[in-house]
C-alpha cells in the first residue's frame, strides 16, 4: 500500500506540471493561436526561477514563500517570452509553429548560454526546503491524506487551484466566453466588437505565464539541480492538451495518466505485477506519445480543437 | 423627410483597386433601401465603412445628421447600426443567446449572468414573431433560424438602421417570404433598412428606393415603384442587357449519362440524397436546380467521384462508372467546371499553364518517361489563351491567384471544353461574375451543346436555369420533386417544386 | 532620392534577389541580435565574438573549411527533408526522429553486418536507413491522408517514440553497446562513407563523401520537384489538396508518398552523419538531436529550394565552425543556437518583410 501511495505521490509530481502546462496551452489554442512553444516557455520559466531560487538561497533567505516567489518568477518570464509569439502570431500573422519552434530552439540555447556565462557549467544548483512531511490534521484523512497531503509540495495546491480558475475563467466568465469565440469564429468576435488582437495577446500570455510556473514546479520536487532542459515535458504538455481534448477536466484526468506512465517508467520494478512483465522502462515512456497518437486518428475527424486555432486573424480580410 | 443615415462621396481604395469610388447614399427613416449592384460593385465594401469594419480614405457619414467617425463595429452599435453579415458571424458550439450577448455580456460578480439577456431575447423574439429557443446551440438549428438569431443580435443591441447583405442567398422560397414579412413587421417598429442584393424581384417585392453601384462607382437612386426591373437592370450593367439567350431548339440524340436510383445515406436519419434517376442526351443541356444545400453538391460528387454514395448506379456511355477513379472518368469524357473554383478548380499558386494542364499532364502529349514537356505545356498554354480569350499581366506566366474573377473562370472553362468531353458538368459557372462573363459561359455552353455533346448545369438562379437549359429536374430535400422541358414551365411552377410540392 | 529609386527597380527587374530578400534579412537581424546579446554579456568581447562568427571558419584554412562541409552534410539532408515537405505542403518536424531511427539502423548494419561484401556493406547501411527513416515518415503520412491527423503534432510525437526506442534498442543490444563509454560501438570501416576525393582536398578535416551524397540528393530533389509529372502531383497536393483530387490526382497516396520521401531523406542524413569516417557515436540519452531542427533553420532560408538548402546548409555549417572558436573570445558556442533561433523566428517574421518591399515596389513602380 505505502508503494501504491508512494508511486502516486511521485506521479504528482508530473502530472501537476503537466496539467498547468498543458491548461496554459489550453488558453492560447483557444484564442486561436497554436502554442507548440510551450517547451522553451517551461524551460525559460524553470530555468529563471530556479536561477532566482538559487539568489535566493544564496542571500540566506529560506521557507515556503521562496518557493512561490520561484514560481512567480518563472511564470512573468515565461510570460514576457510569450509575447515574442504572440507578436509573431497576432501582428505578423507568421506561420505559428515556424515561430514556437523558434522559440522551442532559442530558450534552450539562451539557458545554457547565460548559465554558462554566470555560474561557469550548465547546471543551477537551490537546496529543496519546500518538502512538507505533513498538512496538520488533514494529512490523517483516509486515502486524500495520504495522497495529498503528507509529503507533499505546495505546488501541488497551487496546480489544483489552477485548474478550478482555468475551468470557472473558460466557461462562467465574460473572458472566457470572448477568449473562446476568438478562436472558433474571430469574425464573429470582431463583428461583435471584441478586439481578436488583444484576446489572443492575452491568450498567449496565460500560456507562456503557466509554461514558465509549469517549468518550475517540475524542477522542484523532482531534483536539486537544474540542468538547462525540461525534457520534452513540454511536448508532453501539447499531449496532454490534446488527449485532454482541450477541456479542463479532461486535461486534468490526461495529465495524471500521463505522470503515472512517467512514474512507472522509471520505478516499474517497484509494482510486483509490472515487474514480472519485464517491459522495459522506455515502453512506459513511449505510451504517453503512442495513446496521443491514437486518440487523435480516432478523434481529429471531429476534432473539439478550436476550429480557427492556428490561422492568423486579418482585420483586412474581414 | 428626414435622412437617417448620409454617406457622402465615400471613396474606399484597397492595393490595386478603387473598391468604391466617390459613392453617396442616403438613407431616410422607415424606408427599406436596396443597395444594388453586380459583384465586386462595392456594395459589401461601402457598408462594411458603415458598419466601422473598414475605414473610409474621403468622404463622410452622418448620422441624424451629425458627422461620426465610425472606427469599429462597437462605434456602429453604439450609433444603432446594426448588420446581418452575407456570411453569417455566428460561433458555432455556443448558444443561442451566448452569440447575441457576445460583446456585450452581463456579469454578476465577475462571472457571467445570462438570465436577464434570455429574459430579454424571449421578450423581443415574441415582439418581432422571431421565434427561437435561446438555449439552442448555433449548429443544431436551420440556416434560416441563424438569420434570425443575427436578427436578433441587432434588436439585442438596440440597432435602429439594420443592414443585410444579401440575405435570400441561402433561404428557401418560404423562408424568403417570412424574412420579407420579417422586413415589413422592423419597418412598422420604426426601424430603416438597407437591402443589398443583386436580385430585382426582391427589390420590387419590399424596398422603397434603390441605389445602384457598378464597378465601384454611384449611379443612381431611383424610386422603385416608378423604375421597371429593366431600367434597373440597365443602371446595374452599364447597357441593355437582354436576359434570354439566343439559342436553337435542341436535338437530343443517344443517351450520354444515366443516373440510376442513387442514394447516399448519411449520418442521422435524413439521407443526403434519395432514389436520384435522371438521364442526359447528347445534344441537350440539363439543368439540376433546386435551392441551395438540397444535395445538388453530393449529387454532383458522386457522379464526379470526387464523394462516394451508397446505393444505385451511374451509367456514362452505356459502363458502370460507380466504381471508377475521378481520373478514369475524365479520362472516359467527363468535362467538370466545378462549384467552388478557389477550393478545387485551381491550384491557386500555381501558374495559369499549369493550371491549364491539372487534368492533361500525365498525357503523352505532356510528359515522356515521367518527364513534364514544358514546350509542348507552353504551346497548349498559348493556343487555349488565345481561343478562349483568357487576359492577365504575364500570360501564361500568371500565377492564378492574382487573376480576376472571370479570367480565372476561363482558365477552367477553357481547359475543361477543350478535351471536347461527351459530358460536361458545369455547377454554379456563372457565380460570381459580371454579366459580360457570364454571356460568355452562356454561350459555351450552349456551343457545346451544339456540337452534339452534353451539359450538366447546376444554378441556383432561376433565371439562369430557364435561359439556358433544355430540360430541367428540380431538387428538394435531396429528392428530384420533378423533370420538366424548359419551354413548357415557368418560374411559379419551378418555385412550387424547389419549396418541394409536387 | 533618385538612387535609391533606382536600387529598387533594379531590384524589381531582378525577381530572384527580391526573392532572397526575406532570407537575407532573417540571417541578418539573427546575427544581429546574437550580437546584442553578445554585447550585453560580455561587451568587451563582443566584436571579437562576431568576427569570429563569422570569419572563424578561415582559421587553419582547407581544413576549417572541410569541417563547414563536415557540419553542413546532415543538416544539408535534413534541410532537404523539411524543406522537401515544405514544398508538399507538409510540416514536417519529425525530421530529428527519423535522424535518430536512420541513424541507430546504419550503426546497426554497419557494427553488425560484416559479411556483406565490400562496398555493398556501406550501401546496405545507408539503404536500410533510408528505409527505416522513410517508414517512421510514412506513419504520420498515414495519420495525415487516412484521419486528418495534424502532421506537425503527428510528428512530434514520433520525435519522442524515436528517441525511447533507439534508447532501449542501444541498451538491449549489446552488440552495438560500448558499456565501458556509455555509448554505441564503433561502426566497421567497410559501412564508413567513402572519401570520393574529399579526404584528400581538405585535408586534415572530418568531412567526407557524405557531403557528396548529400549535393547528389539536393539535385534529384530539385529535378523530382520540378520536372516530373510526380513532383507536379505533390505540389498540386501541397498547395491545395481539394483541387488535387478534383483533378484525379490520388491525393491520399502522395500526402503518404511525401512523408516518405521527408522521412527517409532524414533517415539518410542520420546515416551518413554516424557512419562518418572520422567516426560518431550515438549516446543512449532519449534526447532530441539537434540536425533535425537545424534542418528546419536551413530550409527556411533556401524558402525550401532544394538548391537553395545546398547553400544554406553551407552557411549554417559555416557559423557553426565560427562558433567554436568563440570560447577564444570569451563565449560559449551555445550562441550559435542562439542566432540560429533567432534565424528561424525572423524568417517567419519575413514574410510581411517580402509584402513590405513589394509594396515599396508597388509604389514607386506606379509613379514613374
Amino acid at each position: 500500500m505505502d508503494t501504491l501511495y508512494f508511486l502516486l505521490r511521485l506521479s504528482l509530481f508530473s502530472a501537476i506540471p503537466l496539467m498547468v502546462v498543458a491548461l496554459g496551452g489550453m488558453f492560447s489554442e483557444k484564442s486561436g493561436v497554436v502554442n507548440i512553444a510551450l517547451e522553451g516557455l517551461m524551460l525559460i520559466g524553470a530555468f529563471t526561477g530556479i536561477y532566482a531560487l538559487n539568489l535566493m538561497q544564496k542571500a540566506g533567505m529560506s521557507g515556503q514563500m521562496l518557493y512561490i516567489y520561484a514560481m512567480l518568477v518563472g511564470g512573468v518570464m515565461g510570460l514576457i517570452f510569450s509575447l515574442l509569439h504572440a507578436y509573431a502570431s497576432v501582428n505578423m500573422k507568421a506561420n505559428q509553429v515556424i515561430s514556437g519552434t523558434a522559440l522551442n530552439l532559442f530558450t534552450p540555447a539562451l539557458a545554457i548560454f547565460l548559465a554558462r556565462m554566470w555560474t561557469g557549467t550548465q547546471q543551477v544548483n537551490f537546496n529543496d526546503m519546500f518538502f512538507i512531511q505533513k498538512v496538520g490534521f488533514l494529512a490523517n484523512i483516509p486515502v486524500i491524506g495520504d495522497l495529498f497531503f503528507q509529503k507533499a509540495y505546495i505546488s501541488t495546491y497551487v496546480g489544483i487551484l489552477i485548474l478550478i480558475i482555468s475551468y470557472y475563467v473558460l466557461y462562467k466568465t465574460k473572458f472566457g466566453l470572448r477568449l473562446r469565440s476568438c478562436g472558433e469564429h474571430p469574425q464573429a468576435a470582431d463583428a461583435a466588437g471584441i478586439s481578436v488582437y488583444k484576446i489572443r495577446y492575452a491568450g498567449v500570455m496565460i500560456s507562456g505565464f503557466l509554461a514558465g510556473l509549469g517549468g518550475v514546479i517540475l524542477i522542484v520536487p523532482t531534483t536539486t539541480n537544474f540542468n538547462a532542459t525540461v525534457s520534452g515535458f513540454g511536448f508532453l504538455a501539447l499531449a496532454v492538451l490534446i488527449f485532454g481534448q482541450w477541456k479542463p477536466k479532461r486535461i486534468m484526468l490526461a495529465a495524471l495518466f500521463f505522470g503515472l506512465m512517467r512514474v512507472i517508467s522509471n520505478s516499474y520494478s517497484l509494482i510486483d505485477v509490472l515487474a514480472k512483465l519485464k517491459l522495459p522502462g522506455e515502453f512506459y515512456s513511449i505510451i504517453p506519445y503512442v495513446a496521443t497518437l491514437v486518440v487523435l486518428a480516432f478523434v481529429s475527424k471531429k476534432s473539439a480543437a478550436p476550429l480557427a486555432a492556428g490561422t492568423p486573424y486579418d482585420q483586412g480580410k474581414r | 423627410m428626414e435622412y437617417v443615415i448620409e454617406m457622402l462621396n465615400i471613396t474606399k481604395e484597397f492595393p490595386g483597386i478603387k473598391a468604391c469610388d466617390n459613392v453617396t447614399l442616403q438613407l431616410k427613416s422607415g424606408e427599406v433601401h436596396a443597395l444594388l449592384g453586380e459583384n465586386g460593385a462595392g456594395k459589401s465594401t461601402l457598408m462594411s465603412v458603415l458598419f466601422g469594419l473598414y475605414h473610409a480614405e474621403e468622404g463622410q457619414i452622418k448620422v441624424h445628421g451629425n458627422v461620426e467617425n465610425i472606427k469599429s463595429p462597437l462605434d456602429a452599435n453604439r450609433l444603432h447600426i446594426g448588420m446581418v453579415h452575407q456570411h453569417f458571424k455566428l460561433v458555432h458550439n455556443f448558444t443561442v443567446a451566448e452569440n447575441i450577448v457576445l460583446g456585450m455580456e452581463d456579469t454578476k460578480y465577475g462571472f457571467l449572468s445570462m438570465d436577464g439577456a434570455i429574459e430579454r431575447i424571449n421578450e423581443l423574439s415574441e415582439k418581432y414573431k422571431l421565434k427561437i429557443d435561446p438555449n439552442a446551440k448555433i449548429e443544431d438549428i436551420s440556416v434560416g433560424m441563424q438569420q434570425r438569431v443575427e436578427i436578433l443580435k441587432m434588436l439585442y443591441r438596440d440597432a435602429e438602421i439594420l443592414i443585410f447583405d444579401e440575405p435570400t442567398a441561402v433561404l428557401t422560397p418560404q423562408e424568403i417570404d417570412e424574412l420579407m414579412k420579417i422586413l415589413r413587421d422592423l419597418i412598422k417598429e420604426d426601424k430603416s433598412i438597407i437591402l443589398i442584393t443583386h436580385k430585382l424581384d426582391e427589390i420590387k417585392a419590399v424596398a422603397d428606393r434603390c441605389t445602384v453601384l457598378r464597378k465601384g462607382k454611384y449611379i443612381g437612386t431611383v424610386d422603385v415603384k416608378e423604375t421597371s426591373k429593366e431600367k434597373m437592370a440597365e443602371m446595374m450593367v452599364g447597357r441593355k442587357v437582354s436576359f434570354e439567350v439566343d439559342k436553337k431548339p435542341a436535338t437530343p440524340g443517344s443517351t450520354i449519362l444515366k443516373v440510376d436510383k442513387l442514394t447516399k445515406k448519411s449520418d442521422t436519419d435524413k439521407n443526403v440524397f434519395t432514389d436520384v434517376s435522371f438521364e442526359i442526351k447528347a445534344g441537350e443541356i440539363f439543368c439540376l436546380a433546386g435551392i441551395e444545400g438540397n444535395g445538388q453538391t453530393q449529387i454532383i460528387e458522386a457522379i464526379t467521384g470526387l464523394a462516394n454514395f451508397s446505393s444505385g448506379k451511374v451509367e456514362f456511355n452505356g459502363n458502370d462508372i460507380s466504381g471508377f477513379s475521378i481520373r478514369k472518368r475524365t479520362l472516359s469524357g467527363i468535362g467538370h467546371i466545378p462549384e467552388d473554383r478557389h477550393k478545387h478548380g485551381l491550384v491557386l499558386n500555381y501558374t495559369m499553364k499549369e493550371n491549364m494542364v491539372l487534368q492533361t499532364y500525365f498525357t503523352d502529349e505532356f510528359q515522356r518517361y515521367g518527364f513534364l514537356k514544358f514546350d509542348a505545356i507552353n504551346k497548349k498554354a498559348d493556343d487555349l489563351i488565345q481561343r478562349f480569350d483568357v487576359r492577365s499581366g504575364q500570360g501564361r506566366e500568371s500565377i492564378a491567384r492574382g487573376m480576376s474573377g472571370g479570367n480565372q473562370q476561363k482558365v477552367i472553362v477553357a481547359r475543361e471544353m477543350d478535351r471536347l468531353p461527351d459530358l460536361l458538368i458545369a455547377v454554379q459557372p456563372t457565380r460570381g461574375l459580371d454579366v459580360g462573363a457570364i454571356e460568355y459561359i452562356h454561350d459555351q455552353l450552349i456551343k457545346h451543346r451544339d456540337s452534339g455533346k452534353s451539359v450538366l448545369l447546376v444554378s441556383l438562379e432561376l433565371d439562369e436555369v430557364l435561359n439556358v437549359s433544355d430540360r430541367i429536374a428540380v431538387v428538394h430535400g435531396g429528392e428530384i420533386m420533378a423533370i420538366v422541358n424548359t419551354d413548357e414551365t415557368t418560374k411559379e411552377q419551378l418555385g412550387l417544386y424547389m419549396a418541394g410540392s409536387h | 532620392m533618385e538612387k535609391r529609386k533606382s536600387i529598387f527597380r533594379n531590384l524589381h527587374s531582378n525577381e530572384k534577389l527580391l526573392s532572397i530578400m526575406p532570407s537575407i534579412f532573417a540571417i541578418i537581424t539573427g546575427l544581429l541580435f546574437g550580437f546584442i546579446i553578445m554585447l550585453i554579456t560580455n561587451p568587451s568581447g563582443a566584436g571579437s565574438g562576431l568576427a569570429r562568427i563569422l570569419f572563424g571558419a578561415f582559421d587553419e584554412g582547407s581544413k576549417s573549411l572541410g569541417q563547414v562541409l563536415y557540419f553542413a552534410t546532415p543538416i544539408i539532408l535534413t534541410g532537404l527533408s523539411v524543406g522537401f515537405a515544405f514544398k508538399t505542403g507538409l510540416f514536417n518536424i519529425g525530421a530529428t526522429g527519423q535522424f535518430t531511427v536512420g541513424a541507430i539502423a546504419a550503426i546497426y548494419v554497419g557494427v553488425n553486418w560484416g559479411f556483406l561484401p565490400g562496398k555493398f556493406h556501406w550501401l546496405i547501411a545507408i539503404l536500410v536507413a533510408t528505409i527505416i527513416g522513410g517508414i517512421w515518415g510514412i506513419i504520420p503520412g498515414l495519420l495525415k491522408a487516412y484521419r486528418n491527423v495534424h502532421e506537425v503534432v503527428a510528428t512530434i510525437m514520433m520525435n519522442y517514440i524515436a528517441v525511447y526506442l533507439v534508447k532501449w534498442f542501444i541498451l538491449s543490444n549489446q552488440s552495438i553497446y560500448n558499456q565501458e563509454k556509455n555509448e554505441t560501438a564503433s561502426v566497421l570501416s567497410t559501412a564508413k562513407n567513402p572519401s570520393l576525393f574529399m579526404k584528400e582536398i581538405f585535408k586534415g578535416s572530418q568531412v567526407d563523401g557524405g557531403f557528396i551524397v548529400a549535393v547528389v540528393v539536393a539535385i534529384i530533389i530539385y529535378i523530382v520537384l520540378n520536372k516530373t509529372t510526380f513532383g507536379f502531383e505533390l505540389k498540386a497536393v501541397g498547395h491545395n489538396r481539394h483541387s488535387a483530387k478534383y483533378a484525379g490526382i490520388n491525393e491520399k497516396r502522395s500526402i503518404i508518398l511525401s512523408m516518405a520521401i521527408a522521412g527517409a531523406t532524414a533517415g539518410l542524413a542520420g546515416a551518413v552523419t554516424f557512419l562518418s569516417v572520422s567516426l560518431k557515436h550515438m549516446e543512449p540519452l532519449a534526447v532530441l538531436l539537434p540536425q533535425g531542427f537545424d534542418g528546419i533553420t536551413v530550409a527556411l532560408i533556401a524558402l525550401s529550394n532544394p538548391i537553395g538548402v545546398i547553400f544554406a546548409g553551407i552557411f549554417i555549417g559555416y557559423i557553426k565552425q565560427g562558433g567554436f572558436t568563440m570560447q577564444l573570445s570569451g563565449f560559449v558556442p551555445e550562441i550559435i543556437g542562439i542566432i540560429t533561433s533567432a534565424i528561424i523566428y525572423f524568417s517567419a517574421l519575413s514574410l510581411i518583410f517580402q509584402s513590405f518591399i513589394k509594396k515599396i515596389l508597388g509604389k514607386n513602380g506606379g509613379n514613374k
